[in-house]
């Protein structure tokens, strides 16, 4: 063997392995990033979701645990919300029944949380959830435990009241006056994939778009 | 290939009519005061057995010359029906009692998911898919329309691209 053929070999193995290694040190996935279409990595091991400790519309416990070892796909929902709410669950729906055709080896648990425990009980969001799809969950829980999960999120609610017919917001957080009962909730409307380590990879802003979206979620669960 | 383009041109010269025909039928036997405002599509947006909400929504053309207004709606066996819109402010979904929906002159406004809709609230038995709710749209041009909307699902289903409705 010449020296150059020795040298080109060598430059070869050379470049493979360094390939070889930047694919498998992509931990930002900035390969993965240019090839998704309609979510954003929101993968950031600096940002891990709290403890918490919520309800499921079974009454058992829906905690860290419960993300551990699958994939999830999360949103914030309220029962009481004409439009934006249900066109998510059909989004979910539509999303579930492709993945379901695809080639994908797991479908991700799909989850709602609502924003608005006191109303959405667990035995209202079993009712309400199931309607949708009967595997679908609703998790309720403590409000407090609510409005501090949802912070890594970058997931934003207030609610909307009227006084003397003028529209009064109240944040997330902020005490709702006394014996109002009637009010409605604005909020962000994404959609969250969780991967199996329990923590948040990636967001899907409205409105969705399930097909493309489950064309994402294969790339993510096969490149993870 | 000229008879296929003259079959397609016919078949929608046919569906064309019908559309007129039905939407005249529907102004003349649901409206005692025609008002050249017509009601296209109404449909209630299916809803699990417990939604306090549900939602309406309807296309409303005005052939006439004058922007009119729609003021108010009503159903029987709700607490409440109001007038809404969606919007999306950077992400936001804001939802906004409205005092009225503008139907501009010879325009049209559309009632959809996300946007302009009627808010059905507390309803006495949640509509199941397929039945039919009665609801009476009041304009100020001093005339009242009633309109049949029917239950639906009104999203893209899955079934090869085609639309449920």
């Amino acid at each position: 063997m010449s020296k150059t053929t020795l040298l080109i070999t060598v430059a070869f193995i050379v470049s493979i392995g360094v390939s070889v290694f930047s694919i498998n040190t992509d931990t930002n996935y900035q390969s993965l990033k240019k090839e998704l279409k309609v979510s954003h990595v929101l993968h950031n091991t600096d940002r891990k979701l709290p403890i918490f400790s919520l309800i499921d519309h079974n009454e058992s416990p829906y905690n860290n645990a419960r993300l551990k070892d699958k994939w999830t796909l999360v949103t914030f929902i309220y029962t009481h919300c004409p439009d934006v709410c249900p066109t998510i669950l059909m989004d979910m729906v539509s999303l579930k029944t492709i993945l379901k055709d695809s080639s994908l080896q797991t479908t991700p648990e799909f989850v709602a949380i609502t924003f608005d425990p006191k109303r959405d009980t667990p035995k209202v969001l079993k009712t309400y959830m199931t309607y949708f799809d009967k595997d679908f969950m609703g998790v309720s829980g403590d409000q407090g435990q609510i409005d501090r999960l949802i912070k890594p999120f970058g997931t934003y609610y207030e609610r909307s009241i009227e006084i003397d017919g003028k529209t009064v917001l109240i944040p997330n957080g902020q005490v709702m006056p006394d014996g109002v009962n009637s009010y409605s909730i604005n909020h962000t409307a994404w959609l969250y994939l969780l991967s199996p380590d329990g923590q948040i990879f990636a967001g899907f802003p409205a409105p969705h778009k399930p097909r493309e979206m489950a064309k994402d979620i294969k790339l993510i669960i096969d490149n993870y | 290939m000229f008879n296929k383009i003259k079959t397609t041109i016919l078949a929608l010269i046919a569906i064309t009519s019908f559309n007129s025909a039905s939407a005249m039928e529907h102004n003349h036997s649901m409206s005692h005061q025609p008002t050249g405002v017509v009601i296209h599509d109404p449909w209630v947006r299916s809803a699990p057995p417990n939604a306090p909400m549900l939602g309406l929504f309807m296309q409303i053309s005005n052939n006439t010359n004058a922007t009119v207004k729609l003021l108010s709606a009503y159903a029987k066996g709700y607490q409440r029906v109001e007038l809404h819109r969606t919007t999306n402010q950077d992400g936001l979904m804001k939802m906004t009692k409205q005092e009225f929906m503008p139907i501009n002159a010879n325009g049209g406004l559309s009632l959809k998911p996300g946007s302009w809709h009627i808010m059905l609230i507390g309803p006495n038995t949640v509509p199941k898919e397929g039945e039919v709710v009665m609801i009476t749209l009041k304009f100020d041009n001093g005339t009242t329309q009633m309109v049949h909307a029917v239950v639906r699902k009104g999203k893209i289903m899955i079934d090869h691209n085609h639309h449920a409705h």
